[in-house]
């Protein structure tokens, strides 16, 4: 159905895509792997008009696509639903959904009533529970991509492409988002997904296409491929642990939280011990409010109730400044947009919150700044042409290890990382996975808050399970599964 | 729309306490004068209301405005019939804000600083080509378009309620609305959406500038002669307005009734603070005060929704 | 630094062009004039800079020069405060404007467009409100008009060592401190910054606070700069300051900026005034060239970020300035200095022959008159200027017409410092502010420069002579007398005038009031209303006066464009028992005088009154005109009589129906 043959791209002299063949069949879900950079995004921008390819063709139906733009591949019935929600904040669900799915020509008239009609019908469709009238701005990350397949949904398209869906979604949304794509697949629609959770691919795909390096590897049938294999494929080398062994070694008790508690944000009632040393993971469900207890923690969103105590004493965390004062940092989920200040060097983000440190009475001491980010960009070996260079020019897996390099910078007892690995390569998660260890090992006391179960399991000495705004149950490692953690978040109260 | 009680309830208790203390306020021929008087204003604060929606602003219209007052006035003198000065000044206006659109549109130029460079180079150079002139000598047909007194107020008036009526309506119910506020949400979604933003914004920008033509027309006709300095500072009133009616200033959400009721707020405090009795050295900080009062109680509003 | 660049050639070029065509440009004296006049819009401009960076503005800053000015004065003169106080007290009041908007800001989370949009208003309005708009203070001791007016070591003016310092310090905040740093940031990414532990809050608040206490320290400058203290201090300089630095590279968006570029910026924008002023081109230019360099930096640097985005990143910083870019800088500006000096060197020795010749009576040359209104657009002064080039015509003299395009007596310095460093023969001024100017008029005359005032005048003896129209108690009186008659000496009326704070109006409002009291006791003043010399507000508060005052049977308009205003007002009233009079122009109220709606119009000649200003220069620049003269031949206006320095023009004239027709102009 969708053909594309010998695809070229490059980016002011980088090569992104460089004669990719790549063909998708009616009903048939094709799933695309390949490392962050590896040409993905790259080949999606081609196929939805976004950027247009230096060489190569593309044929829908038999039929050459020629100067393709976002407005065209539309029209042909290619949609794409991105990691990050491409919808208008400020606009209604309805508005979203249903009012740009036509050709928008600038006099039409808008039938509100069957806008909103059809906006619900389809919402209805996959089961979400939304009306049509809300903001989006106002909804949730998970329920903004609710919305967004919604709209790919009313835009009837024939080619659907899903980058990195369920990277926001709970294990509920995401089950309901593959019966969906089931759907569309009997329904003829020809589905592109990709993921970095492998295990999803295995469910899912029919076919398999692996880019390495804006290379074709290789497109062959799901069926007979295992994991390892897979991982091979994608990195070119077989990833013998995925996670890093765990040294025992467990100090003090640095932070105790007692019924603590945040109205602004219905957190309450939350207790847990953390031990220098130590990984507590964090799991639950998207809306069980795990960023904002790591927001609490970090004093973005004060406790107002119930008490937290660091190294046994009382505290109250009105703000990060106190936070870091106490030796508490956080690696935002958000990396974009709360990890790094994008514009600035590496140097500049990864002092941003020790400026302190590198400066006498407030004036900023350049040499020894360089000389701080130097020395963490050897030790996590970020690749970088300088600690000058602008932290936008770097790939994800690179700017989480400078959002990380900024906290161990201050210094700090308590490391808060919510959602580290998310969107970050397979290469890179690994090397982020060692990281964590290697700061566990040297004494430092980790929350860990992540949506990959697996990611949890491997890592955290004890895991917490949230739901509805506090901790569930606090379970061990040896007692942890996949499936227990899942029952506990989901609501069940399995006694642990 | 919640946004709007703010500034609905400021111009209600407003009212009120003019009901109260100078009741002569709301005599009807009062009121006809203070709308005559912001027809103008009343007319570019819809321009400026998607404007500043799509995250943009524009602050050369007072300079336009200037320009396109003293052309009228020109054009009229040249013997130029009037359905053809009509079309010649919101040709000239929508060329005037289409320069503003191409810098900012298609050079991605912020537009403040682009309408910035505009409205010095516009109020410059019109100083420069009348040294301060008035047009004078206008034909009898100039004012009121020829019509007696009342005919041309209930023209101008009816003229001014069908911009304000057709905009209401195209904001809500027309693709080209939408596309603008689309546009001031999210550029980017917008662009994926098939929504040409480059010429959403060109084009925005130079309906601005006819409407600022249209305002300055209706404007000059009130009047047998046309000053050289007309429209000074009309751009922060328009602003003013649009802001203070809730319009968001980062863009993407915005009302147009918000910004009439701005402009119905700001129209009336003058003329009340004179009914009132109050000193005339003071209305500026009054205004000020009431701005402000204004603005942060939409933003408080907004906070608790 | 891409901007940067770009800026620091634009500004050599600038210089060298104008060091070409302007006459006198190239010295040291003008250089530190235009420094001079940079200083005010100066500090305004570096406090601008971190808060535009941090993604911030504020437009309440001009506003709030006019009430530091008024407070300090007031403190000083009336509450009989140390002077040193009394400026304490003013940065203070700034610190207290600054935190008003910090809070609104950072509290309330409102955006800075408009909350300072409000104390735009708000502080201007205050400063109109507690002066009354008339009340100005002058009278400051000398020691302090020193740091505005005076020369350390014989060239180099005060204020610029005060400006040199706050350029240093806000350099240094912002380009090597850790604040300076998280202003950056925050205006990069405001929640990543939260994120980054850093106060946002407090520290943005910072920086309106210390904006509001530079724009009070500006105003204690231009206040000393013109000896008095007005509530119409620094108007409009907000978007001179803001544009001053966006040329100069910094982001409307946030996060990018320097205060280096800032002061590139703020000295292309003087340079090119100054330049101009001295090229004798019309002023207007420095509008139009001002918004074409804005568009022209701005498509010159996107270009080369687009180019540059397309090759790989270099890793260049751009938010960083690196001191060898500081270094770099500053040979730019040591390199013009030496151009500037080498030049005046040669030019000296040039003229050194020549030198005393110049002070000579008798020019070789056709005399150059530089000749200033209060505001050029004005019809008023249009009408002048005809007069002045009909003179100067018949005189074979070199007429240069200058001046602000809105009332402005700090422009007004400006024009006559751009004068004196040009060399020209005479100047004449219409005076919008008599403390103001003097200390400059004189500055002019110990130059070897005849002065005169015309229409208003400055104090006598900082000027030759002083062409008299007619005196503000002949206008009061006139324009008194006129209503007496027409109202039959008793009954309400109203008067129309044009800013609150103009001088010439609330001097003639003040002789009305006078002779009111004197004369015409029955006689009431019930409203003064302020037009800003825009027709269409005199138009609107004249139809509320007439609501507002039923009674009222007279509108009296003391400003040109006022009248027509009032004059429509009250023909689509169709109050036909209104009548209106007032100061006017004839063209300007001539159809309204026919329909009868306007009953009489007082003023003198104004075209008569340009050419006597001239003929007055060009008499005293050729010697044929002395001090102590009793009289003197003024061309088509015949023999004109002098008392003492004052060369008079004649009483006010009254046109009406019957002569108005005799009069065009």
């Amino acid at each position: 159905m969708l053909t594309l043959r010998s695809i070229s791209k490059n980016y002011a002299g980088v090569r992104a895509l460089q004669g990719i063949d790549f063909n998708l069949v009616a009903g048939e879900v094709h799933a695309l792997a390949g490392e962050n950079g590896a040409g993905k995004s790259t080949l999606v921008k081609i196929l939805t008009g976004a950027v247009a390819p230096d060489s190569g063709t593309m044929h829908l139906n038999d039929k050459l696509v020629e100067q393709n733009t976002p407005h065209r591949a539309r029209a042909l019935g290619i949609a794409a639903i991105y990691q990050q929600p491409a919808l208008f904040p400020e606009l209604t669900v309805a508005e979203n959904i249903a009012l740009f799915d036509e050709a928008p020509e600038a006099w039409r008239r808008i039938d509100w009533a069957g806008r909103r009609t059809r906006a619900r019908q389809l919402l209805a469709e996959i089961e979400a529970d939304l009306s049509p009238d809300e903001i989006v701005a106002s909804l949730s990350l998970a329920r903004q991509q609710l919305v967004e397949i919604a709209k790919a949904l009313g835009a009837g398209a024939r080619v659907l492409i899903l980058d990195e869906p369920t990277a926001a979604l709970t294990e509920r949304e995401a089950q309901n988002l593959f019966r969906i794509v089931g759907a569309m697949k009997a329904k003829g629609v020809g589905v592109i997904y990709i993921s970095h959770r492998l295990p999803e691919l295995f469910a899912l795909a029919d076919r398999i296409t692996v880019l390495r390096d804006g290379q074709h590897v290789v497109t062959r049938a799901m069926q007979g491929l295992d994991e390892a294999e897979l991982v091979r494929l994608m990195v070119g080398r077989a990833l013998t642990a995925v996670y890093p062994a765990r040294s025992a070694k467990r100090g003090d008790v640095v932070l105790e939280s007692a019924d603590a508690g945040c109205r602004a944000t219905g957190v309450h009632n939350v207790s847990f011990q953390l031990r220098a040393g130590e990984i507590l993971g964090i799991s639950g469900l998207v809306g069980s409010k795990r960023t904002e207890l790591a927001q609490m923690l970090f004093g973005l969103n004060p406790s107002d109730a119930g008490e937290i105590r660091v190294r046994g004493a009382g505290v109250k965390i009105r703000n990060p400044a106190q936070a870091i004062a106490l030796g508490v940092g956080l690696v935002p989920e958000d990396r974009r947009r709360h990890g790094v200040v994008l514009p600035m060097s590496i140097a500049a983000n990864t002092t941003l919150a020790s400026l302190r440190g590198v400066s006498r009475r407030g004036f900023l001491q350049f040499g020894r700044e360089r000389a701080v980010a130097e020395k963490w960009r050897e030790r996590f070996s970020t690749k970088a042409d300088s600690v000058l260079a602008p932290v936008e020019t770097l790939s994800g897996g690179n700017q989480q290890k400078v959002s990380l390099a900024r906290w161990l910078a201050t210094n700090p007892s308590i490391l808060i990382l919510d959602e580290p690995t998310q969107g970050i390569d397979v290469g890179a998660k690994a090397e982020i996975h060692r990281l964590i260890a290697d700061l566990a090992a040297g004494g430092l006391a980790i929350l860990l808050i992540s949506s990959d179960l697996p990611e949890i399991l491997g890592m955290s000495d004890r895991v917490a399970v949230m739901r509805q705004g506090t901790i569930a149950v606090i379970l061990d490692r040896v007692d942890a599964t996949q499936q227990n953690i899942l029952e506990i978040a989901l609501g069940k109260d399995a006694a642990a | 729309m919640k946004r709007d009680f703010a500034v609905l309830g400021a111009l209600v208790s407003l009212l009120a306490f003019a009901a109260i203390a100078a009741p002569t306020f709301f005599s009807a021929a009062n009121l006809r004068d203070i709308l005559l008087a912001n027809l103008a204003v009343l007319i570019v604060a819809m321009g400026m209301t998607l404007v500043i929606v799509l995250g943009q602003i524009d602050i050369s219209i007072g300079a336009q405005f200037g320009v396109c007052s003293v052309l009228a006035g020109m054009l009229a003198k040249a013997g130029c019939p009037a359905w053809l000065l009509v079309i010649l000044l919101l040709g000239a206006g929508a060329a005037l804000g289409s320069l503003n659109g191409l810098l900012v549109a298609h050079l991605r130029l912020p537009s403040i600083v682009v309408t910035l460079a505009a409205m010095a180079v516009l109020r410059d150079s019109l100083r420069w080509a009348t040294g301060g002139k008035w047009v004078q000598d206008l034909p009898q047909s100039f004012q009121w378009f020829g019509l007696s007194q009342r005919g041309g107020e209930w023209m101008l008036s009816l003229v001014t309620g069908a911009i304000l009526a057709g905009c209401v309506y195209g904001a809500r119910y027309l693709m080209a609305g939408r596309m603008i506020f689309a546009t001031g949400s999210d550029a980017e979604s917008a662009r994926l959406a098939g929504i040409p933003t480059v010429r959403v914004v060109f084009w925005v920008f130079a309906f601005m500038g006819a409407l600022t033509a249209l305002a300055a027309l209706l404007n000059a006709v009130r009047f047998p002669e046309v000053p050289g300095n007309a429209g000074a500072g009309l751009e922060l009133k328009a602003i003013a307005a649009v802001v203070v009616g809730g319009t968001s200033i980062t863009g993407g959400r915005g009302s147009l009734g918000g910004s009439v009721l701005g402009v119905a707020l700001l129209a009336v405090i003058g003329p009340m603070l004179t009914f009132l009795g109050v000193n005339a050295y003071w209305e500026q900080a009054i205004q000020g005060a009431i701005i402000l009062v204004a603005a942060t109680t939409t933003m408080a509003a907004r906070k608790r929704t | 630094m891409r901007t940067e660049r770009i800026l620091a050639i634009i500004l050599l070029l600038e210089l060298a062009i104008f060091a070409a065509i302007a006459p006198n440009f190239a010295t040291v004296a003008n250089t530190f004039e235009i420094t001079r006049l940079a200083v005010e819009l100066g500090l305004l401009a570096l406090a601008l800079t971190p808060i535009i960076i941090a993604g911030g503005i504020d437009l309440s800053v001009g506003s709030m020069m006019g009430l530091a000015a008024v407070i300090f004065g007031a403190l000083w003169r009336d509450a009989h405060l140390p002077i040193f106080t009394a400026a304490l007290m003013a940065l203070a009041t700034g610190m207290l404007g600054g935190s008003i908007n910090a809070v609104l800001i950072t509290r309330l989370r409102t955006p800075p467009l408009i909350v300072t949009l409000g104390t735009y208003s708000l502080f201007r309005g205050m400063a109109h409100g507690l002066t009354s708009g008339i009340t100005s203070y002058s009278g400051f001791p000398a020691t302090f008009l020193y740091l505005g007016q005076g020369y350390l070591f014989g060239f180099l003016p005060p204020q610029l060592l005060l400006f040199a310092a706050g350029a240093v310090a806000w350099f240094l905040l912002l380009h090597r401190t850790v604040y300076g740093r998280t202003f950056h940031a925050i205006g990069f990414s405001p929640e990543g910054a939260r994120y980054a532990g850093i106060p946002v809050a407090r520290r943005l608040g910072l920086l309106y606070v210390l904006a509001g206490m530079s724009a009070s320290a500006a105003a204690i400058i231009y206040v000393a700069h013109l000896g008095q203290a007005k509530s119409d201090a620094g108007t409009g300089y907000e978007l001179m300051a803001i544009t001053a630095v966006v040329l100069g590279g910094t982001s409307i968006f946030g996060g990018r900026g320097t205060i280096p570029g800032t002061l590139l910026g703020l000295f292309a924008i003087s340079v090119l005034q100054n330049g101009l002023r001295l090229a004798a081109l019309p002023g207007e230019l420095s509008g139009i060239l001002t918004g074409g360099l804005l568009i022209a930096t701005m498509s010159i640097d996107r270009y080369y970020a687009t180019r540059s985005r397309a090759t790989p990143a270099t890793g260049s910083e751009e938010t960083t300035v690196k001191n060898s870019q500081v270094a770099v800088l500053s040979a730019v500006i040591v390199a013009s200095a030496l151009l500037i000096c080498g030049s005046n060197w040669y030019l000296a020795r040039s003229l050194r022959g020549g030198q005393t010749l110049a002070a000579s009576v008798t020019s070789p040359h056709a005399p150059v008159i530089g000749m200033m209104p209060k505001a050029k657009g004005d019809p008023y002064f249009v009408s002048c200027r005809l007069g002045a080039e009909e003179a100067a015509r018949e005189h074979g003299d070199e007429l240069i017409w200058d001046g602000p395009t809105d009332l402005d007596a700090a422009k007004q310095n400006e024009v006559v410092e751009g004068w004196i460093s040009r060399g020209v023969d005479v100047i004449a001024v219409s005076v919008e502010n008599r403390a103001a100017i003097s200390t400059v008029l004189r500055k002019a005359r110990a130059r070897g420069i005849r002065v005169i005032t015309w229409d208003a005048d400055a104090e006598p003896e900082a000027r030759d002579f002083f062409i008299n129209q007619a005196t503000p108690q002949g206008i009061g009186e006139t324009l008194t007398d006129e209503a007496a008659r027409l109202l039959g000496g008793r009954g309400d009326f109203a008067i129309v005038t044009a800013s609150l704070s103009a001088a010439n109006q609330n001097e003639w409002i003040g002789f009305i009031k006078q002779r009111l009291a004197q004369k015409y006791p029955e006689l009431h003043l019930v409203a003064i209303r302020p037009s800003d010399g825009d027709r269409d507000r005199a138009f609107q508060e004249t139809q509320t006066l007439l609501k507002v005052y039923p009674q009222v049977k007279l509108v009296m308009g003391v400003a040109a464009p006022a009248v027509p205003g009032i004059a429509e007002a009250v023909r689509q009233s169709e109050r036909t028992d209104v009548k209106v009079i007032g100061l006017s122009l004839p063209n300007l109220c001539k159809p309204y005088v026919h329909s009868g709606v306007v009953q009489s119009v007082v003023l003198w000649n104004t075209r008569d009154l340009g050419y006597l200003a001239v003929t007055v220069a060009d008499s005293l620049s050729r010697g044929t005109l002395k001090a102590g003269a009793a009289s003197m031949e003024a061309g088509r206006l015949g023999r004109i009589q002098i008392e003492g320095t004052q060369v008079r023009l004649g009483a006010p004239f009254i046109f009406n129906k019957a002569n108005i027709d005799q009069f065009d102009w």
